[in-house]
């Protein structure tokens, strides 16, 4: 059993380092790392139970037996699943985060997977801009957008540029009438859609064609965006790339609104 | 018989899955992380691997983005227990990475053998 688990959570390639969120976060990440581990053994209980009633008669007495011990793995699940859903309530809460942090784990998480030939850049022209949401909520977002955008330039060259940006006045100054939304952009050089495709990407179900995927990743990141205070929007050329593009409140206006 | 791969580090879980299976009489090698997977992959014996998400060595991401190189047609399930990040991320990048099928843990084995089966048609 893998127990290191517990006490480093982000050893492995868990993106979501606890240490820049607090002792909550900890906390959470070791529920969550001790209801994975507790899922692991679970599941080798079944099993062993499983081919242990495959090898007896059916009014044995062990059949019995064997079927209580299936019985107290399926306590033993749902007290794993209530320990998974403490750990999520408490990731769940929205706190201060810097965007900039989020998208460099998630751009480190994903960059492994995505092929040499894509490009990354990061064009952050307000690194410390910050929004009230659930890291993991924003990570999610971050990563189905990326992965997307990765996935229309496929093996081809390409690059994903993704753009952060805090309007400002001429002098520099952020206020309000420049807006009190970050932007953040997520531009490929893909394959693109057409009007019609960019239209219902954001339905549930809906699917370009492609093998595999439910058809509910952008809807989920759309309401995620909502969930925010935020709002998405996409733009879309046919072999030329498509843009999609956050508008999340900044919590630098929401700290000036509760000073006034 | 169809040779299969379990990527695996929870040695009980590893020996389980291997158990299951030779019992369908596929031909089983496992490993402990994705390190060790992509030592013993041999494109000649392996038609399906099993592979863990969270690994300490390499992790099952890259096993499954490294075997669809080497051999494109290898059937993939994805198993996890998810970390911080939660379930859905990691399986959602198996997926959008090539896994033909995900298991969140806890699952039922004969469930994942039945995939197994299915998959190799």
């Amino acid at each position: 059993m893998s127990g290191k688990r517990h006490i480093r959570p982000a050893a492995g390639r868990d993106p979501l380092n606890t240490e820049s969120h607090g002792a909550a976060a900890q906390l959470s990440a070791m529920a969550g790392g001790i209801a994975h581990d507790l899922n692991t053994v679970i599941t080798t209980i079944y099993g062993y139970s499983e081919q242990a009633l495959e090898t007896l008669e059916q009014d044995a007495e062990t059949v019995q037996y064997i079927r209580r011990i299936i019985a107290a793995a399926d306590r033993a699940k749902t007290l794993a699943g209530q320990l998974l859903s403490l750990s999520h309530r408490v990731a769940e809460e929205k706190v201060p985060v810097r965007v900039a942090d989020v998208l460099a784990d998630t751009i480190d998480f994903i960059r492994p997977s995505v092929p040499s030939g894509i490009r990354i850049i990061r064009n952050l022209s307000a690194p410390d801009a910050s929004v009230m949401a659930v890291p993991a909520q924003l990570f999610r977002i971050l990563l189905n957008l990326i992965l997307n955008a990765a996935q229309a330039i496929g093996e081809k060259e390409g690059t994903i540029t993704v753009t952060l940006e805090a309007p400002v006045n001429e002098e520099g100054e952020r206020t309000e009438e420049n807006g009190t939304c970050l932007l953040i952009r997520i531009s490929d050089t893909g394959k693109g859609m057409d009007s019609g495709t960019a239209g219902k990407i954001f339905d549930p179900f809906f699917t370009s064609g492609k093998k595999s995927g439910t058809g509910l990743g952008l809807t989920v990141v759309s309401d995620a965006v909502r969930e925010l205070g935020g709002k998405i929007r996409v733009s879309s050329v046919r072999d030329k790339g498509t843009t999609f593009e956050l508008l999340i409140p900044d919590t630098f206006f929401g700290s000036l609104n509760e000073k006034n | 018989m169809a040779g299969v791969m379990i990527v695996e580090d929870d040695a009980a879980l590893r020996e389980m899955l291997r158990d299951s299976l030779e019992k369908r009489k596929y031909t089983v090698i496992t490993a402990a992380d994705g390190r060790e997977a992509l030592a013993k992959f041999r494109p000649s014996v392996v038609d399906l691997v099993v592979t863990d998400l969270l690994m300490p060595e390499e992790d099952g991401l890259m096993v499954i983005m490294k075997i669809k190189e080497i051999k494109p047609s290898t059937r993939l399930i994805a198993i996890s227990g998810g970390g911080m990040a939660g379930p859905g991320s990691y399986l959602l990048m198996a997926s959008k990475l090539g896994a033909d099928h995900v298991f969140s843990k806890p699952f039922l084995p004969s469930e994942l053998v039945q995939k197994v089966k299915e998959l190799l048609g």
